[in-house]
């Protein structure tokens, strides 16, 4: 009997080509992420500097519309400020990734060295994130606790705890380019009659 | 420290009984200086614990972290406990967007200028 097209037989090297992504240096230079990484020490002082990266680097870069660039901007502050408050101590360092795949996603990842005084683990942390979504309503008239499961929360769509092997956590946040979405934001923003509901 | 710089100024038309500040701030308010200047604005609700309202003209500000938001959301629950009013004045985009996604527009009015926060306050 002759073959359906899905039970054609492949070559190994037909086999291989579906099973193993496309090496790196074979995409498209400007189809590449962008990949930076910055160290610095744990102390607030340096977030100006950050946060002034960041926006730069999600309007030239990302393909993100500039709303979207000052919301990175909040959220990378607001994750390198836990970590510099719990997880690096005085002396320490903390981590910042920003991974762009230009006209898809922006990833940040954000590591400290597990050796500050209220430091948490990754399921620690998973557990506080789930319970403050839940507690977190309009009305929430608390001191602190809404940069996690508000402006990190809201604006990503994934986030990832992980304990580093050599000590630490690293969380790691990722937003998809979504250009219709982007257009609509930015338009409804200058108008207050256009209400967009998420 | 990042710059950060908060002026404050009496609003004339109050009505009897009531004191009615209107606070610039400009700059960023971020992790590293909001501590030491949200006393600044403590001193002015422990000198006048009945009646006062504040204005807060942000549109010099241009960004505020998790932590000034919740020493604004503070300074709203004792003012507005007292009987006075907080309201922002002429916001930009992304202070307005980060107000919005925390939700504490649905308690603390913006408005876009100066003029219609001054008419909210004394009305």
């Amino acid at each position: 009997m002759d073959p359906t097209p899905n039970q054609l037989e492949q070559t190994p090297e037909q086999a291989q080509a579906e099973l193993s992504p496309v090496p790196a240096n074979l995409i498209p230079l400007d189809e590449r992420p962008t990949e930076i990484t910055i160290t610095i020490p744990t102390q607030a002082y340096f977030m100006s500097g950050i946060r002034d990266f960041v926006v730069n680097l999600t309007k030239n870069l990302t393909g993100f519309s500039s709303q979207w660039a000052f919301r990175f901007q909040a959220v990378v502050d607001e994750l390198c400020n836990n970590a510099i408050e719990h997880g690096s101590a005085a002396g320490e360092r903390i981590t910042v990734t920003l991974i762009s795949t230009k006209g898809k996603s922006l990833e940040v990842w954000v590591s400290d060295t597990g050796t500050g005084k209220e430091k948490m683990n990754a399921s620690q942390l998973t557990a506080l994130f789930q319970e403050r979504r839940q507690v977190m309503t309009a009305q929430y008239l608390g001191f602190r606790g809404r940069g996690l499961p508000k402006i990190i929360g809201e604006w990503t769509d994934e986030i990832v705890f992980e304990d580093v092997p050599t000590g630490g956590l690293k969380v790691k946040v990722k937003k998809y380019l979504r250009k219709e979405e982007d257009t609509v934001l930015s338009t409804a923003q200058k108008d207050p009659t256009h209400i967009v509901l998420k | 420290m990042t710059p950060i710089q908060i002026t404050i100024e009496d609003v004339s038309g109050a009505p009897a009984g009531k004191v009615v500040k209107l606070v610039h701030i400009a700059g960023q308010l971020d992790e590293s200086n909001v501590d030491e200047q949200a006393k600044t604005i403590y001193q002015l609700i422990e000198a006048n614990p009945a009646g006062l309202s504040i204005i807060f003209d942000v549109m010099g500000l241009e960004y505020m972290n998790s932590k000034s938001i919740g020493y604004l959301t503070d300074w709203y629950s004792k003012i507005s406990g007292n009987g006075g009013k907080v309201v922002l004045a002429s916001p930009r985009e992304n202070i307005l967007d980060i107000l919005q996604v925390v939700g504490l527009t649905q308690l603390v009015n913006a408005y876009p200028s100066l003029d219609e926060a001054k008419a909210a306050v004394l009305s």
